[in-house]
């Protein structure tokens, strides 16, 4: 174990995230707003940054700008928004303006400056310790995490299990990942049909090569991840009321691929396609390269600390994902004294865009508040 | 933003707290009504159309929302005849609309973190403010009308002088032989008067209010205004009873409130409009065939003319005298004749400044006037 901040053992600080990711630094960021000090608080995770991973992919698809908008930052509040940050920089009203009428999409580099200064403000570093969590334990009094606690309030934020690839690509010589590091070959076949495989399209033209989009249907136009309402409780309030079956049902409908109406890059494609560089297909034939756009591994199973936390405690799961509380927490394990939450992807039950930037403030804003009701 | 109907009418209410201080703080019930106007309309469009039809709110909507709301809000004045100043009550409203954007974009979700989330719900304090609000906007209302002004409506011919010595307002009929305000918070409305030493006089009296007035037959002043402020609006002053009756004299009020004259016809007196060391704005008025000058803005005065038309003004139209300090734009001075004693100050001057006066001019049609604009006895006119 490497540390580059204080160990959680002996007298044990009563908030612990696992994980050192964007949730992370977001859940972090909003605990030491609400006055939580840095000795209150221990981040166990694997990278010291919490943009690493992020923004390694967010490179490897050349992504530009943001598919959120002003509000996704990861400072605690929303206020101010990136949208205002930028047009003081750039001191142009421009960005402002573009909030006001149609959303601001942020660029990748103002975000990752933003998340720079938020790492840095927050004292992120000082409470992070370098180590992979593979148990998590109710004890009495909190939660032990490979042995070691108890803490009290645990927010678990261990973000995507892994990156998907079909079975039938897999072993094929000429596949990579989108969100891994690639160039592009002559004839390029890009399976998928979200933002991911979206942005692919335009890069392996902008590269010059021919492109063909692999996908079984026509991918849906969304601004966002999931519709608006689902952002507020206008949408989740009804989305928290419905019986399982019908949550898992509008999970799985949210679940499908989709990515931003534009109607510049669809000229683009439109324009390719006119000069017989981009085409739809059904299946792979005779690509030089494959680029599989397929996103992560969904569900509990494939993250194997949640995994193991299911299988001990024996907790509510259906289908793929874990019941959780409308405020992100895990019943059962959850009382006035005791907090664990899951924020990131892993805590869709309670926020259907829990893989956003906004679905890890909706967890760490509630992971405050038990907090703070309890301290 | 995708607010829930309760997060809306939380968000609108705790929104409308600098509009609701303003109204309390300039003294004027009709501002705390056009505040409850708003509020009503803002909440009966949430829940009847806002919440039903608009799912998610992008910024922009605000715009087109508020012109609706604004529309709505002015029938509303209109159908409950607020006596509200049109441009004062639209910039309460922007007022508030301007505070409706910067609660719900700024100030709410720095203050709660979980604003959007909720949908504009607000928690604990918030919650408490956006209750605040109707009651504050209630009691405002009930102590508006326990202390409401009686209307007294005069129905025929009363005979005079009326001596008005306590807040009322007056509606209708004709007074022969004058009115006298010794009172604040007086409105004459629709009244017309004939006769009297002077046709309407107000002395050492605050919010007096001569709306839609005519005073005819008046023997020294149609309306004589001492100490006092007053808003004349639409007025008429004509038919004098001699050679020496002024139209509009408001004299020794500097210690008071600027007084306004505004959208008056007055015609065939002596002085037309005159004012000694007061505060007035003279505005849009109607001045016709004065035998001395049409209108005066003298002694020590601070006084705005604007948008006047004065016509067939003998010796002088507009006159800015002794010491005064007046701004003078956008006036029509027409037909102004020479007075034959040979005085160059009264060869038909469309606008004069004398004795150290100091006139700001600018913007004013001078027609068939051949005095022009000038200057007499150490005066300046700044164009």
């Amino acid at each position: 174990m490497s540390r580059t901040g204080r160990a959680p053992s002996d007298g044990a600080p009563p908030c612990a995230i696992v994980g050192s990711g964007l949730t992370a630094l977001a859940a972090y960021a909003t605990l030491r707003h609400g006055g939580l000090e840095r000795e209150e608080i221990v981040v166990l995770g694997t990278h010291a940054d919490p943009t690493a991973r992020w923004r390694i992919q967010a490179a490897a698809i050349r992504q530009r700008r943001m598919r959120s908008e002003s509000d996704g930052h990861l400072a605690p509040a929303d206020f101010p928004g990136l949208a205002l940050r930028a047009a003081w920089r750039r001191r142009s009203a421009r960005p402002l303006l573009e909030t006001v009428w149609r959303g601001y999409n942020p660029r990748v580099e103002e975000f990752l400056a933003q998340a720079a200064e938020v790492r840095e403000r927050s004292g992120f570093d000082a409470s992070f310790v370098r180590r992979t969590v593979a148990r998590v334990e109710a004890v009495a009094g909190g939660f032990e995490l490979d042995g070691e606690g108890p803490f009290r309030h645990v927010l678990l934020a261990t973000g995507h299990p892994g990156l998907a690839l079909p079975l039938e690509l897999a072993g094929d010589p000429r596949v990579v990942h989108a969100y891994e590091p690639h160039e592009y070959a002559p004839r390029v076949a890009i399976v998928g049909a979200g933002m991911a495989a979206a942005t692919e399209w335009r890069n392996a033209l902008a590269a010059g090569s021919e492109v063909v989009s692999i996908r079984r249907r026509e991918p849906l136009r969304r601004p966002l991840n999931v519709p608006r309402s689902y952002f507020t409780k206008r949408g989740l309030a009804a989305f928290h009321r419905s019986a399982p079956e019908l949550r898992a049902a509008t999970l799985r409908e949210l679940s499908a691929p989709s990515y931003p109406p534009d109607a510049r890059a669809d000229a683009v494609l439109a324009a390719a396609a006119a000069a017989g560089r981009f085409r739809v297909a059904a299946g792979l034939n005779g690509a030089d390269q494959v680029i599989a756009a397929t996103g992560f591994r969904r569900g509990y199973s494939s993250d194997a600390l949640l995994a193991g936390l299911v299988e001990r405690h024996g907790l509510d799961v259906h289908d793929h994902w874990i019941v959780l509380d409308a405020d992100s927490t895990v019943p059962g394990a959850t009382d006035e004294r005791r907090t664990l939450s899951i924020g990131g992807v892993a805590g869709q039950w309670a926020f259907p865009a829990a893989d956003t930037i906004a679905g890890a403030k909706y967890a760490a804003r509630r992971f405050l508040e038990r907090v703070c009701r309890s301290r | 933003m995708s607010f829930t109907l309760r997060g809306r009418i939380e968000s609108r209410l705790v929104a409308a707290l600098p509009a609701l201080l303003v109204a309390f703080g300039i003294h004027r019930w009709w501002a705390v009504d056009l505040v409850a106007v708003m509020l009503l309309v803002g909440v009966v469009l949430d829940a009847a159309l806002y919440d039903r039809l608009i799912d998610y709110q992008p910024a922009w909507f605000a715009l087109p929302l508020g012109a609706l709301e604004l529309t709505l809000v002015y029938a509303a004045v209109r159908v409950l005849s607020l006596p509200a100043p049109l441009w004062t009550a639209v910039g309460l409203f922007a007022l508030a609309w301007v505070s409706a954007q910067l609660f719900v974009h700024a100030a709410l979700p720095r203050l709660q973190l979980t604003y959007a989330e909720s949908g504009g719900e607000l928690v604990r304090q918030g919650a408490l403010t956006a209750l605040a609000v109707p009651t504050l906007v209630f009691l405002g209302l009930g102590a508006a009308y326990v202390t409401r002004v009686p209307t007294v409506h005069l129905h025929g011919v009363v005979r005079g002088p009326v001596v008005v010595d306590r807040a009322e307002t007056l509606v209708g009929g004709t007074i022969r032989g004058g009115v006298v305000i010794r009172s604040s918070r007086v409105t004459l409305r629709d009244v017309t008067v004939v006769g009297g030493v002077n046709g309407i006089d107000v002395e050492n009296a605050s919010h007096v209010m001569l709306d839609d007035v005519r005073v005819l037959r008046s023997e020294s002043d149609g309306i004589h205004v001492r100490n006092s402020t007053v808003m004349v609006e639409h007025c008429t002053v004509a038919d004098p009873a001699g050679p020496w009756v002024q139209g509009i004299d408001i004299s020794y009020s500097l210690g008071r409130a600027m007084s306004m004259v505004s959208g008056c016809t007055i015609a065939g007196v002596r002085e037309g409009i005159v004012t000694h060391s007061s505060g007035v704005n003279v505005m849009d008025n109607r001045v016709l065939d004065t035998s001395l000058r049409g209108i005066v803005l003298g002694e020590m005065s601070m006084d705005m003319a604007s948008g006047n038309d004065v016509e067939g003004a003998q010796g002088v139209g507009i006159l800015c005298l002794d010491h005064s300090m007046c701004e003078i734009r956008r006036n029509v001075v027409a037909g102004t004749r020479v007075d034959g004693d040979g005085d160059p100050a009264r060869a038909g001057v469309a606008i004069e400044a004398q004795y150290y006066a100091q006139a700001t001019v600018s913007g004013n049609a001078i027609i068939a006037s051949p005095g022009g604009t000038r200057g007499f006895s150490n005066s300046a006119i700044e164009r």
